[in-house]
């Protein structure tokens, strides 16, 4: 097999996925095509030298539908380029499109992909794209698949985390968040989002805010107590009987929030790299995907990272900084917990609990994160994982070279 | 079968009149007979000599249910999937060619026989709070077919044709007119054909909306992004309601979910082939055999002792205005009977009239009687503090605390009121009859009358046999709960009768588990999920574990040297005796209960009974639940404490709510499996003990044809 060689990886500033966020008047296909613009600029490549582009993206209809991958490519001018192909593995996506991209590339079969990700849930509301799992109740009744905030309480309830815990972390996440922007750690990488004109639109993530505070977090109503009195708590207890009753302890403050955002990742063999003039900022060790019981769902992440491990003959000790997305604060806290992780190497510029998590891109965004500052500590090696729906989880293992 | 009938204006009235039978049933025969008829329909139509026709009955009823005995015997879906698209092709004949077509309904339309009539463009309805309309197929497990869940949805929308598919309910007139399942009421018989002549000369070459162009399903399809929201929650609903033991709620969920995204003709043939599915499975062959069956054989009586006349009741005095005496006044006055209601003072046994008064208006606001009868039903309730004034009551109910002395005196002073051929019952859980009426003078007179809380809305009785109890004095009884359309099973005098000796089973095999190192919770979801309305532990509570265990050692004298402990006695013991946790009124039980209501398990219990068992095999808990009534209701069966599967099955579903999808405890045999079960509780009793063994009755009920299944025995 060939080694796979990040030549780059950059992002936009992550917006608020809501009416009120300020990338909700860019339409969907213009966040990617400034990031892929951003991204032959920096890098310098031809249309041409382009065998594949890989996009995930979580909700592909309306605005994301009929191919965003392609059609952002003739909107940056690369109709030249090959390839162009949307995925969706829910909200690994972002992740999964690298991990592609290098298989393809190790196989020897390709040279020099684009991956990534993008969303707009401002524009294309998360679940607009229907699916059976979420809406026939001939499927979600029979599989009790639960709405994600439910399933993140029942992770909650069953490792017996308290709402203090939670808070605690969601705090956690927004002082690191914080002090990362502060200090420009994300600067390097993020492409600023500006109209026609090149006025700014959005230059910074938009999210993450100073003045979060422990005794206004703890006053926030659980968000998922309404869904859960529906009937979607007694769904889990139905495959979980062994818990009295679901704890409803995810609010909005300590659940990740929606955000609208690309990213991308320049993926090549050596010999691409070298023809083009790019110094590799890593490489890739190997990725894997997983699968768990799909009515908890977000457990995923342990299993991944120790079939990762496994995969390359690494350890725990191995790795130097970790990136476990925060869909939610138990799901972050159990990884941490589980694999008995330094809290000081896990998600250490905060995560989407604070600057939000735009599904398709959030893959892309971890691993650009993780490979900034490993370079900022010095440190050789990083793992990204993230949870996703069904019970799927992804992670990839990347290091310096 | 059919009588055709036209008049001048070229309006054809046709005429339901089955040959040999009581009812109009709808089945196949049918839909064939109907062939020549449409061909005639269509003929005339094309000659410009039909204006339009009515639907209407010769006989009580418009047309009542589909042919169940049919439903339960075949076995084959592809036979009934296409009798379902001939009655598809039926409907669709009827309503399609734009005949206009009014149902006359002037006497019960309920299930198939609905169907036809939602075929139709039009449905008046006479105006009599006794009919009943409607389609409660869910009732026994099934569903409409022939295209008329996507007919409702057509007419209601989604979200209201699946409330009112799956509510089971029969409605009554006016109420069936407020949900929108019919067009208009008339009067009286002539005002009803008149109505339905003059919407004929009003509407001529009249279509469905879903024949019309352009037309939507109320409310929307399942395309929907804010209907989908709204049937995710629906759906999140009933899993939590049913714990997905109702195959027929859901069938009738997905074929309208499913039916909404296609056009008409494929949206009756999903229900269709949904419809066959499901009358094939095993919920519906036992909810048919339970709830059909079994309650027509109780109802002709396979429980009331021969040879004694009907027993006309006309007054019934009850003693105890509480909660159950007041639910038996309603389920008595309601029925047409008088009531005389006593307690200590005028003052408390006047609330028992307004417990009544507001049952009733419930009644008329669900249009079972007209507001105009309320004052002339009430004026049969009389409330009283005197003995005395149960002169003339043809039978007594006593439904006072459960105090040996106090029922003693207060049936005693009514006796003395009393002629030689009234009766006296008496409401209790735990007194042996026996006792109760050792001091009356005419103690063969004396019965049990077991009600089950809300006495009004639990549609069974146990008849209670004492020792001095006359075959006569039980047929009374029999007649009298027959009369207040209660079912009535006639049961031996021994601890908990039968319902409560059996339900006891169920929370003492749940309390083992604890004691076993199950978690609570687990226990309790167990349970629930089974379909049964309460967890064993929180059963326990309710009825306070002292009743619990006094019935088990009741059980124990009962047997003598043969018992062997129950382990849940252990721990009933040390929840008594040390933690001094007695139940749910002490506000301490296995549960610990909040001042607002809220409860959860008590924490200590972990303490005493560690969770052990930190894995666990579902279905064996499952079964070691449902095994242990099942098994008891056998002990039942042999020991004649219930006299027959039918009494046992009922008993079971609405004396403790063993879940009804199984048709209750006898059926579940049945459906389980006879070898099966025999293998299996073998296992058990190996590996748990005596309270696994099964006793002989199970073989020779093996033989009894009612046991197999009893194949067209009633219509």
């Amino acid at each position: 097999m060939n080694d796979v060689f990040i030549y780059d990886a950059l992002r936009t500033p992550r917006g608020r996925g809501k009416q009120n966020g300020a990338l909700y008047e860019v339409k969907p296909v213009h966040l990617l095509e400034v990031a892929l613009r951003a991204l032959q600029k920096r890098s310098g490549f031809n249309a041409t030298d382009i065998d594949d582009m890989i996009i995930g993206c979580v909700t592909p209809t309306g605005d994301q539908g009929f191919n965003i991958a392609r059609t952002a490519m003739l909107e940056a001018g690369l109709s030249a380029a090959n390839g162009g192909m949307q995925i969706n593995r829910y909200c690994t996506s972002g992740l999964e499109a690298v991990n592609l991209a290098a298989a393809k590339i190790a196989a020897g079969w390709e040279s020099l992909s684009v991956a990534g990700g993008t969303e707009s849930m401002s524009r294309v509301p998360m679940g607009s794209d229907g699916g059976a799992l979420l809406n026939d109740p001939g499927v979600f009744m029979t599989q009790n698949y639960l709405p994600q905030g439910v399933a993140a309480d029942l992770i909650a309830t069953m490792e017996g985390f308290t709402r203090e815990e939670l808070d605690a972390y969601a705090l956690r996440s927004h002082q690191r968040a914080q002090k990362a922007k502060d200090n420009g750690y994300f600067k390097p990488s993020i492409v600023p989002i500006c109209d026609a004109s090149g006025l700014p639109i959005l230059s910074k993530d938009e999210l993450v805010r100073a003045d979060v505070d422990l005794e206004r977090m703890s006053a926030l109503r659980p968000a998922f107590t309404a869904l859960g009195q529906q009937g979607f708590a007694a769904m889990a207890l139905h495959r979980y009987p062994e818990i009295e009753k679901v704890h409803h302890l995810h609010t909005a403050a300590n659940s990740c929030a929606l955000a609208d955002g690309a990213a991308l990742v320049l993926l090549g063999n050596a010999e691409k790299g070298k023809e083009l003039g790019l110094k590799p900022r890593a490489r890739i060790v190997n990725c894997t995907t997983v699968s768990v019981d799909p009515t908890i769902m977000l457990t995923g992440p342990v299993a991944a990272t120790k079939r990762v491990l496994k995969n390359c003959g690494k350890t725990v000790a191995d790795i130097d900084l970790w990136e476990c997305n925060e869909a939610f604060a138990a799901v972050a806290l159990k990884y941490e917990r589980d694999l008995k992780l330094d809290p000081e190497k896990l998600n250490v510029n905060g995560g989407s609990i604070a600057l939000g998590h735009p599904l398709g891109a959030t893959g892309a965004i971890l691993l650009g994160t993780v490979l900034d500052e490993l370079e900022r500590q010095d440190l050789q090696t990083g793992l990204v994982t993230l949870c996703a729906g069904a019970g799927l989880a992804v992670a990839t293992i990347i290091e310096r070279v | 079968m059919i009588r055709l009938k036209k008049d001048t204006d070229n309006i054809m009235t046709i005429i339901f009149d089955m040959k040999d039978r009581p009812h109009n049933v709808v089945n196949h025969e049918i839909s064939e007979a109907f062939v020549p008829v449409l061909q005639r329909l269509q003929e005339e139509k094309a000659q410009g000599q039909l204006r339009g026709v009515i639907l209407t009955s010769a006989k009580n009823s418009f047309l009542s249910g589909g042919d169940l005995g049919y439903l339960y015997d075949v076995d084959d879906p592809e036979e009934l999937f296409q009798q379902a698209e001939k009655l598809s092709h039926f409907f669709r004949a009827l309503e399609k060619p734009g005949v206009p077509v009014v149902a006359a309904i002037s006497g019960n339309a309920l299930g198939s026989g609905f169907e036809v009539a939602m075929a139709c463009h039009h449905r008046i309805v006479l105006d009599d709070p006794r009919v009943r309309v409607g389609m409660p197929e869910v009732n026994l497990g099934l569903m409409p077919s022939g295209g008329n869940v996507i007919r409702m949805m057509w007419l209601l929308g989604i979200e209201q044709a699946y409330n009112v598919l799956t509510s089971g309910r029969h409605y009554s007139p006016q109420e069936a007119l407020k949900v929108g399942i019919i067009d208009e009421l008339a009067n009286n018989q002539k005002e009803l054909m008149e109505k339905a002549r003059e919407w004929l000369l009003s509407h001529t070459d009249w279509h469905r909306p879903w024949d019309q162009p352009g037309s939507e399903i109320p409310g929307g399809t399942a395309n929907d992004p804010k209907l989908i929201l709204k049937i995710r929650s629906m759906a999140a609903q009933m899993a939590a309601a049913t714990y997905n033991n109702s195959p027929a709620k859901r069938a009738i969920l997905n074929v309208l979910v499913q039916g909404s995204k296609v056009d008409f003709g494929t949206a009756c043939r999903i229900e269709n082939r949904r419809f066959a599915h499901l009358v094939c499975s095993p919920t519906a062959k036992n909810m048919i055999s339970t709830f059909w069956m079994d309650y027509h054989a109780i109802k002709t009586g396979i429980n009331r002792p021969r040879g004694y006349g009907r027993f006309r009741v006309r007054k019934v005095g009850i003693i105890g205005s509480g909660q159950m005496g007041s639910g038996i006044a309603v389920a008595c006055i309601q029925h047409g009977l008088s009531v005389v209601l006593k307690d200590v003072s005028k003052a408390i046994a006047e609330r028992g009239r307004e417990f009544v008064s507001q049952r009733i208006d419930q009644l008329i606001q669900e249009g079972t009687f007209h507001p105009s009868e309320k004052e002339q039903i009430m004026k049969r309730l009389v409330t009283t503090d005197k003995a005395a004034d149960f002169k003339e009551c043809d039978i007594i109910v006593e439904a006072v605390f459960e105090s040996e002395a106090l029922k003693q005196k207060v049936t005693t002073e009514a006796e003395a009121q009393l002629d030689h051929y009234s009766i006296i019952g008496t409401n209790t859980v735990s007194i042996p009859i026996s006792k109760l009426s050792a001091g009356m003078q005419r103690p063969e007179n004396y019965v049990g009358l077991h009600f089950f809380h809300p006495a009004d809305q639990v549609p069974l009785v146990e008849i209670v046999r004492g020792k001095d109890t006359s075959d006569e004095t039980i047929a009374r009884a029999v007649d009298f709960a027959q009369r207040i359309m209660k079912i009535p099973i006639v049961v031996k005098d021994i601890w908990g009768f039968y319902a409560g000796r059996v339900r006891n089973t169920y929370i003492l095999e749940g309390i083992s588990m604890l004691q076993e190192g199950y978690s609570p919770a687990l226990i309790e979801n167990s349970g629930r999920q089974l379909g049964l309305p309460h967890g064993p532990l929180e059963l326990a509570d309710a009825l306070g574990l002292q009743l619990v265990l006094k019935y088990e050692e009741q059980a124990a004298n009962h047997y003598g040297s043969k018992y062997v402990q129950h382990p849940a006695v252990e721990v009933l013991k040390v929840m008594l005796q040390e933690h001094q946790r007695t139940g749910r009124s002490a506000k301490a039980g296995f549960y610990e209960y909040g001042e607002d209501g809220t409860r959860q398990l008590w924490s200590g219990l972990t303490e005493s009974w560690p969770n052990t068992q930190k894995t666990y095999d579902r279905q064996n808990l499952n079964e070691r639940l449902l095994f242990s009534q099942v098994i008891e209701a056998l002990w039942c069966m042999q020991e004649k404490v219930v006299t027959s599967s039918a009494a046992a099955n009922l008993g079971s579903v609405y004396g403790w709510g063993f879940p009804r999808e199984t048709g209750g405890v006898i059926r579940f045999i049945q459906d389980y499996g006879m070898d099966e079960f025999m293998k299996q509780s073998q296992q058990y009793h190996k590996k748990l003990g005596q309270r696994f063994r099964i006793p002989k009755v199970l073989k020779e009920l093996m033989l009894e044809p009612a046991f197999l299944g009893a194949k067209g025995a009633v219509e």
